[in-house]
């Protein structure tokens, strides 16, 4: 499948508002399987990353020509010499069919939304998962990854890696005025690199300082 | 000599890399490189000294990135840049052999629909980069790394519209031979083509060897000179720096390869330098070069899809068209721009391959429409378009706006219509149907319809048409008037074919007005009119008998590899009569009626069920029940259990979601038995994502729940100025607003269009939603209330109008 990687459904039934164990009407679960096959499919992923020494100095992050000051990024960091940055995008294909899926069926709308956010996640476990194998060979473990706009890391910083990676021309995503990216189902990250291994670290939304008012947080 | 008369005459070569060569020379990542060309002046002239000194006929300015979303002086970075880059080839002798290429790379922003830039923009954006550079003295226009054909085309008009300078377009593609954007070569060299540009080719993405099968396939379908420009090799990072590791003798033999397969221009991109350019100058100019030879393909385009006229007959989706449709020309009036997108997916579903688009109504702005209607159709459906008008206005905007090469309906033998359309075409490229009628009326016969095609063919060649882009209508009529009419068109088609070796299209439909059973004389006729070589056939594929038709010619004609289409498309066929499978899944309804056939109104919308609950409501009307009591008793009560089971918990989204659906499906049965008469709405309410933001998801449930409890909603969609939502709310007199902003980011905007409603039209209520949105914030901006989902804003809106 173009997509690489196959869509979690659990994942997509979560975005979707489904919390805990609930009946799936057989109807919507027909939506649901049919999203998630359409952009298995028909996505067309892209992902650019780039390799750069890090410090960590108190709250400040330094990185190639920027100083990032985040709480949250610089615990996540601690002890890391490297650390990769990334951009990846599920493509303009996801997009479409979200928005085509709003004109005839919101309900399908709404499978398609889910999906789509799986699918970029799922994808972006796949190149997180290349990325900590190649390191670990070398000797380097990686951390969780963490994107701007995640906890105390400033969206503003989408301008640095926009900068840093030459995003928009090596995978097509723009970044609006806004500090949105579209296409939507896009991600930015850094993944940090340290030759310690750390157990057990905590990770997601247990991590992020936004979990108590979010309305996607893994709460059970 | 000039470049033009030396394009595809001769080798001539490109330069290779300068981004890559200015960051040797010190530029950091992030610096904006063309401001080099007022504070390092020596550098670039050096650059460019060192590509004219290897032999390089073509050299770029160093305005890749020049435009004004980066630079506030545009044109004097230009200017600066063409003077730089004419005194490096004045210094290096080649003034009379070499050309100075106004270089013009992508703007960096996305456009619109998927991104925010709007078309006109983006012409104009690249209007002042090109004038400039005209004027400064550039010989030609280069546009190149383009990775959205859009973007391309928005670059090429700029180009055509603002100097008469020769325009060579490469754009990039990935390993499948794709843009980022899905479009196939085939498919941008159409557009290009037809947009009349001097050179095609592709440049950037990858190293020579990969280009191989891309160029093959330019090579295959491209009648102008091919330009290939590779990297040297893929980029690869080594400690924080890009490098690429294919070297001047690699290069120049691979290349050498390329130039073999029909290839007239050649030169480098990232990594290359002026090296690469010497090396492959060597290999390349010894060897014999072969002229462009015309290609006779007839393609259709959409930003993705690629449709070839000729191979097989091509079905043309004739369902956006207000004649004859009462529920159609509301939508118009209405500007229920929803109803026609759902007319042209529905088409989509059932095997249309093209959609022909007629918007036409007195009473309308027809050319905002067009323009609208393409470009929303064109956000939603990856078929082609067939725009349909005899407003030259709404014509010009259609095509000039569309992603692609469009096809065009139509044109005739009439001068004073000739010189209307014909320069449109030349200017935007397109398939042009042509009625071989003229001053004189409508033909009767064959001859006489044949002698007019002549004249539309020979007037595409005094316009600079390819006659392969023109497709003459057999014109059907009906047999009721004149029972001799469809074997004129029968021959008609038949002559288009053998003695022009052209393409012919018909109307199939109208051969049976005032006949009854007309569904069995058009299928019949299309048959026939396809075994007399018909390319295009103009019909509704939601109509099973007309797609039975198609599919069966191209199962019995070879036309449909191992009968698979067929196979998929008849699988369940019972053989009563009843078709299945193919035309019966609606667009977007996955849900099928499982058990389904006895539900109630009220119960096949609690349950979601889409096709029950339009099929009871329709069982409600023709039993003679009031419409607005079927609405009242059985839709309303329905929706609310669902509502209220939502706002307790034991409901969760996906389920609250298809009843509306299925709510909304049975409004539509309504909206179709009331079309001419007014209809009772509780109240106006405006709708918009906020300036900034492009996620619109849930102001969309939003809408669809407002609508389905008798609200008229204005959606002004995504990303609206705070400005245009106070004119809208003020032209209607609207009572309640709803926003909705996804980010923190654009909470912003939120706050600014509430404060300019509140200076402007402060009676009108501002609601407020969102995933970020919270009571306390929505109290911060000055927001009226806060709906933290669908239900809880058509409460609050029922409490404003006053509903109980």
């Amino acid at each position: 499948m173009p997509l690489g990687v196959s869509i979690p459904e659990n994942e997509v039934k979560r975005y979707m508002g489904y919390r805990g164990p609930v009946d799936v009407s057989p109807e919507t679960d027909a939506m649901i399987k049919k999203a998630v096959s359409f952009l298995e499919k028909g996505c067309s992923p892209k992902y650019v990353s780039k390799a750069f020494p890090v410090t960590v100095e108190g709250y400040s992050v330094k990185l190639a020509d920027i100083v990032i000051e985040s709480r949250a990024l610089a615990r996540n960091l601690a002890g890391c010499t490297e650390c990769v940055l990334f951009a990846a995008t599920a493509g303009m294909a996801c997009d479409m069919l979200i928005k085509r899926a709003a004109v005839t069926s919101s309900a399908y709308a709404s499978c398609c939304q889910a999906a789509g956010a799986a699918a970029i996640e799922a994808y972006c476990d796949l190149i997180n998962e290349k990325i900590k194998s190649e390191y670990e060979a070398k000797g380097l473990f990686a951390r969780p990854r963490f994107s701007p706009g995640y906890g105390d890391l400033s969206l503003e910083h989408q301008k640095d890696w926009f900068r840093l990676l030459d995003i928009t021309r090596n995978t097509g995503i723009e970044l609006t005025d806004s500090l949105l990216m579209v296409p939507t189902k896009s991600v930015t990250a850094i993944i940090g690199l340290s030759p310690d291994r750390l157990p057990c670290v905590k990770q997601g939304c247990e991590a992020c300082t936004m979990s108590q008012t979010c309305a996607f947080s893994r709460k059970e | 000599m000039s470049l033009k008369e030396r394009l595809g005459k001769e080798w001539l070569f490109c330069d290779g890399g300068t981004g890559t060569i200015l960051q040797e020379k010190g530029l950091k990542g992030g610096e904006l490189p063309e401001t080099w060309n007022l504070t390092r002046r020596d550098d670039i002239k050096a650059v460019a000294r060192a590509y004219f000194d290897a032999g390089c006929n073509i050299v770029n300015t160093n305005t890749f990135g020049a435009n004004s979303f980066k630079y506030d002086n545009v044109s004097e970075i230009v200017t600066a840049a063409v003077k730089i880059c004419q005194e490096a080839r004045h210094e290096a002798g080649r003034d009379n052999d070499a050309y100075v290429a106004i270089d013009i790379g992508p703007t960096g922003k996305l456009l619109a629909p998927m991104g925010d830039l709007p078309f006109n923009d983006a012409v104009r954006i690249f209007s002042e980069v090109i004038k400039a550079g005209a004027e400064a003295g550039g010989d030609l226009v280069l546009i190149e790394t383009m990775s959205d054909s859009y973007e391309a085309k928005a670059a090429v008009i700029a180009a055509h519209e603002t100097c008469d300078l020769p325009v060579i377009v490469t754009t990039v593609y990935d390993e499948s031979g794709k843009l980022l954007t899905g479009g196939s070569v085939e498919g941008t060299v159409a557009m290009l083509e037809g947009l009349k540009v001097d050179a095609i080719g592709v440049n950037c993405g990858f190293g020579p060897d990969k280009m191989i099968p891309i160029v093959k396939r330019l090579a295959a379908c491209c009648s102008l000179p091919i330009v290939v420009n590779p990297n040297a090799g893929l980029p690869r990072t080594e400690g924080g720096k890009t490098v690429f590791d294919v070297g001047p003798d690699e290069f120049s033999s691979i290349m050498k390869e390329i130039a073999s397969l029909g290839v007239h221009v050649m030169g480098g991109c990232c990594g290359t330098t002026p090296a690469h350019m010497a090396a492959l100058i060597k290999e390349v100019s010894p060897l014999p070069f072969k002229e462009p030879v015309k290609k006779h393909g007839t393609y259709v385009t959409s930003f993705s899809e690629c449709v070839e006229i000729g191979p097989k007959p091509v079905i043309i989706g004739e369902r956006i068209n207000p004649t004859g449709k009462k529920r159609f020309k509301q939508a118009l009036r209405d500007n229920d721009v929803d109803y026609i997108l759902t007319e042209g997916l529905k088409q989509e579903e059932a095997g249309a391959h093209i959609l022909d688009v007629n918007v036409g109504l007195p009473e309308i702005d027809e050319p905002s429409m067009m323009e609208n209607i393409v470009f929303k159709l064109q956000s939603v459906t990856t078929l082609p378009l067939q725009l349909d008008t005899t407003d030259i206005e709404a014509l010009e905007r259609g095509m000039r706006i569309y992603n692609g090469k469009p096809m065009i309906n139509s044109v005739n033998g009439k001068r004073e219509i000739i010189e209307a359309v014909m320069p449109l075409v030349a200017k935007y490229g397109g398939v042009l149907v042509g009625l071989p009628l003229d001053e004189d009326g409508i033909p009767e016969t064959s001859d006489g319809r044949i002698k007019v095609a002549q004249k539309i063919y020979e007037a595409a060649d005094e316009y600079g048409i390819s006659r392969d882009d023109i497709v003459i209508d057999g014109l059907a009529m009906t047999i009721s008037s004149d029972s001799t009419s469809a074997i004129a068109t029968l021959d008609t088609v038949r002559r288009i074919r053998d003695e022009f070796n052209g393409h012919s299209i018909l109307g199939v439909s109208n051969i049976s007005f005032g006949l009854p059973a007309r569904e069995l004389i058009n299928s019949h006729f299309l048959t026939m009119a396809m075994q007399n070589g018909l390319s295009c056939a103009i019909i509704n594929p939601c109509n099973d008998h007309m797609m039975a038709s198609y599919r069966s010619y191209c199962a019995l004609m070879n036309k449909d590899p191992q009968c698979l289409g067929f196979i998929n498309a008849y699988s369940e066929y019972k053989s009563d009569g009843t078709f299945g499978g193919a035309s019966a899944g609606a667009a977007g309804t996955a849900a099928s009626a499982t058990s389904s056939a006895k539900l109630s109104l009220a119960e096949s919308i609690e349950r979601g069920v889409t096709g029950r609950a339009a099929e009871a409501m329709q069982e409600g009307i023709s039993a003679g029940t009031d419409p607005l009591e079927l609405i009242n008793s059985e839709l309303i009560p329905a929706l609310d259990k669902v509502g209220q089971g939502f706002e307790k918990g034991t409901v969760f989204l996906p389920q609250l979601l298809m009843s509306a659906d299925a709510a909304k499906a049975a409004f539509e049965v309504v909206k179709q038995s009331m079309a001419d008469k007014p209809r009772q709405v509780k109240g106006k309410v405006i709708l918009a994502t906020v300036k900034g933001d492009i996620h619109d998801i849930g102001k969309n449930i939003v809408k669809v729940m407002l609508e389905n409890y008798g609200y008229d909603v204005i959606d002004l969609g995504k990303d609206v100025a705070p400005e245009t939502i106070v004119d809208a709310a003020i032209k209607d007199d609207v009572k309640v607003v709803g926003l909705s902003a996804l980010m923190t980011t654009t909470v912003v905007s939120m706050e600014e269009t509430i404060k300019l409603l509140r200076e402007k039209k402060p009676d009108t209520k501002v609601v407020v939603g969102g995933a970020v949105m919270t009571q306390e914030y929505a109290d911060k901006i000055g927001a009226d209330a806060y709906s933290k989902d669908a239900m809880q804003t058509v409460r609050y809106c029922d409490e404003v109008f006053g509903v109980q």
